[in-house]
């Protein structure tokens, strides 16, 4: 048990997986997920506050205050990048994140794609430190366990979305017309050629639904069949914003959990020294 | 690359450092299992308002391939006397298409809340021509076997803008 929910992982590997996730929350509330900021400027009678927002008693947004917490999202994942401070100013992102996000979810439109982004703030603080030039020896079951649960978050997102189109869909939504649905409403000259082929669509909804039910493989299989599976939903996102524009891209970035992220670093930026003198430190503080 | 992470690797674990207490270990174990049962729940039986355990439910509606597909957008009439089409993004008026669809109940039962969307508007784009009048309308697309067949337009509601000039 210990060893699937947290087997040792090289520290570099969570300061890899840091700088990634936290240098893409920049570019999410930045450029991506910023509906937040705009709902600053739509009055409050359109807000329909989440139960999150509502339990923490968060106010309806406003022009400044979406702007203040802005620049708080944006300075700690920052600071978090870099791999100082880990625990403050990862539970600082993470807090100003929730407030984000249930603000960008509170006007009756909700998005499961920052699910496993979310979960992967939540666990980051919790690894401890962890430096790109960590030589391999320091490894810690404390970064194990959060490079799995950002895994496990990403196969909720998969496998559960399989679970609500049966539970919303039916189980004839592979057979339904839920594609021409979303290709009609949100068209490009790739969806036309696709809609023109008969039973194409079809084919592709099976293809999804299948895919979905069989993600939880990802936290089994490994090899060739990882990287298969890793490169299978890779290309689907891909396809879907080729096709209707929706990229899913904070569920993409925390695939790279899956991957061995510290071989990223060349080999001469690690030094033994550094690894020697912390070789104790890492995950002990981390483990209680 | 292996499915436990690290497992694969071929460095073999020589620092005792790095090994969880019992109770580092145990809360960890029983996170997991808290996040992901409240996940299931949300999915399972939950709804929006739950999130972030709220049913992972984008694209899950079944659609009948002899049934209809409806777009919803909202036409303005302007101070300048031009008739646009309401940009329904976090860019145009702040809110998105499908934010105006989770809404659109209260939009129809109560078209004064149409207001708000020129007030969004003004106050997001203070050069852009105010909206005098806003007419909320979907297009509505019928199949037959999986196919568009024919697109029509229905009318919703209609909001004529109080004092244009002076919104803010």
């Amino acid at each position: 048990m210990r060893t699937w929910f947290a087997g040792t992982v090289p520290a570099r590997r969570i300061a890899v997986l840091r700088t990634v996730i936290y240098l893409f929350v920049v570019v999410d509330v930045l450029r991506i997920g910023n509906d937040p900021l705009a709902h600053g400027d739509v009055p409050a009678n359109l807000y329909r506050p989440i139960l999150l927002r509502s339990w923490l008693h968060l106010p309806a947004p406003s022009h400044d205050y979406v702007r203040v917490l802005l620049g708080l999202l944006v300075v700690s994942a920052l600071v978090a990048a870099t791999g100082r401070l880990p625990r403050l100013a990862g539970w600082v992102c993470l807090l100003a994140l929730l407030d984000w996000m249930s603000n960008n979810y509170s006007y009756s439109k909700i998005d499961h794609d920052q699910f496993a982004l979310v979960l992967a703030l939540a666990v980051l603080p919790t690894a401890g430190p962890a430096r790109w030039r960590d030589g391999d020896e320091i490894r810690s079951e404390a970064a194990g366990w959060a490079v799995r649960m950002v895994q496990v978050g990403v196969v909720c997102c998969y496998f559960l979305s399989a679970v609500s189109k049966m539970r919303f869909g039916g189980w004839g939504w592979a057979n339904g017309a839920i594609f021409t649905w979303a290709f009609t409403r949100r068209g490009t000259a790739p969806t036309d050629l696709l809609l023109s082929v008969p039973g194409l669509v079809h084919l592709m909804q099976w293809v999804v639904l299948v895919a979905e039910f069989c993600s939880p493989a990802l936290l089994v299989v490994r090899g060739r069949l990882l990287w298969a599976g890793l490169a299978f939903f890779a290309t689907f996102h891909l396809m879907t914003y080729l096709t209707i524009r929706i990229h899913f891209l904070p569920l993409v970035v925390c695939l790279t959990a899956f991957l061995p992220l510290e071989r990223l670093v060349p080999h001469r930026l690690l030094t033994s020294s550094s690894a020697v003198r912390r070789q104790a430190a890492p995950a002990q503080a981390a483990a209680s | 690359m292996a499915g436990p992470p690290g497992a694969g690797d071929r460095t073999v674990t020589r620092t005792t450092s790095g090994r969880l207490s019992r109770p580092g270990l145990a809360w960890r174990v029983a996170v997991t299992l808290a996040v992901v049962g409240l996940a299931v729940n949300g999915s399972v039986r939950g709804n929006d308002v739950q999130w972030p355990f709220a049913p992972m439910s984008q694209f899950a509606c079944g659609v009948d391939l002899d049934g209809q597909i409806r777009s919803t957008y909202i036409e303005a009439d302007t101070t300048a006397g031009t008739t646009v089409r309401v940009p329904l993004t976090a860019g145009g008026v702040g809110l998105g298409r499908a934010e105006v669809e989770g809404q659109l109940p209260r939009l129809v039962a109560d078209p004064a809340l149409l207001q708000s969307i020129a007030v969004a508007a003004a106050r997001r784009h203070p050069g852009w021509p105010r909206y005098t009048k806003l007419r909320l309308r979907q297009e509505v697309s019928d199949l037959r076997g999986g196919e568009v067949v024919s697109t029509r337009t229905e009318r919703l509601a209609d909001w004529t803008v109080v004092d244009p000039t002076g919104l803010r």
